[in-house]
């Protein structure tokens, strides 16, 4: 169930969600647009930060541009005994960003998803490589991007 | 790029000062003046390197259903399909890849029944068959890198 909010939250939160404005106050300007005082905007994103219901606030790189432009989305078949295990070794990895066991079907049968990112070319099939050895799971797919179709944030609030 | 730039990416990508004046804050962090900082964040995302600033939620806390999706699309009917799917609003990512099941989507909406109800629209639209891969387990999201090693 989607949590609600009253109306000025939202109206706060739509916009603490799209861009700050390069100002000294930024949150002066989203209260100054909401119609509240400075304090309640940022009271109200550090309680929704606490509650992790804002999972980070702050900059969102490009990360192409900011030096980690080697990235590879491996996709591994585990057995559902050994899935929890080797998740957990997986996400132990600095250079693993995501790492989720999602549903499969009888033509998609790999269930281990991992988002490994480089600073180098080759460095992801290394991290791979020595995975592999790690675990001993050498049934994976390396589902490399050939272009990007839509990059966005999600706009939660309008 | 140099070591301030990066102690400053650092610090504003997780530790983004909820305070009154954060570029102050942020300065006194790393030993720049306020205005030194927003000087440098506003030529950072000028220059691209920063995409955004502001609350990413937690789609989880947040009760709403994310999911990622796989269709295998022939060539001639790439550019309907990605059009048909890239038209929703919950609809985040969307990436061409090199596999049998070609395009990969992220898909986030209310709840499972809204979910499936726009997958079965793109199908409906489309004729092609989307595969719905909702995380039974998450381990792991991190979306911030660290600068300054």
């Amino acid at each position: 169930m989607a949590i609600r909010f009253t109306q000025t939250e939202e109206r706060i939160l739509a916009l603490a969600g799209t861009d700050l404005p390069d100002t000294e106050q930024p949150f002066l300007s989203i209260a100054e647009q909401a119609g509240v005082d400075e304090q309640t905007v940022i009271d109200l994103l550090a309680d929704l930060k606490k509650r992790k219901i804002i999972r980070r606030f702050g900059a969102t790189l490009r990360h192409q541009k900011a030096g980690y432009g080697h990235n590879a989305m491996v996709a591994w078949r585990v057995s559902p005994e050994r899935a929890d295990e080797v998740g957990e070794i997986f996400a132990a990895r600095p250079e693993i960003s995501h790492c989720y066991i999602r549903r499969t079907y009888p033509e998609w049968t790999y269930n281990v998803y991992t988002m490994i990112h480089g600073e180098r070319p080759g460095q992801t099939d290394e991290v791979v490589a020595e995975l592999e050895k790690i675990t001993g799971i050498d049934d994976h797919c390396t589902l490399k991007s050939l272009k990007e179709l839509k990059k966005t944030s999600m706009v939660y609030f309008k | 790029m140099d070591t301030y730039d990066k102690q400053i990416l650092d610090i504003i990508q997780s530790h983004f000062p909820l305070v009154s004046r954060p570029y102050d804050e942020v300065g006194r962090q790393v030993g720049l003046s306020g205005d030194e900082v927003l000087a440098r964040v506003h030529a950072l995302k000028k220059s691209g390197v920063i995409r955004r600033m502001g609350a990413n939620f937690n789609s989880n806390t947040l009760g709403w259903q994310s999911t990622l999706c796989a269709a295998s699309v022939p060539e001639d009917r790439l550019d309907a399909f990605v059009a048909e799917v890239n038209k929703h609003d919950g609809v985040t990512h969307n990436y061409l890849r090199e596999n049998e099941f070609n395009v990969w989507f992220a898909l986030i909406a209310p709840d499972m029944d809204a979910v499936e109800a726009i997958l079965a629209s793109i199908t409906e639209a489309t004729g092609i068959k989307v595969l719905n891969l909702p995380a039974s387990r998450l381990f792991k999201i991190k979306v911030d890198f660290k600068m300054d090693k």
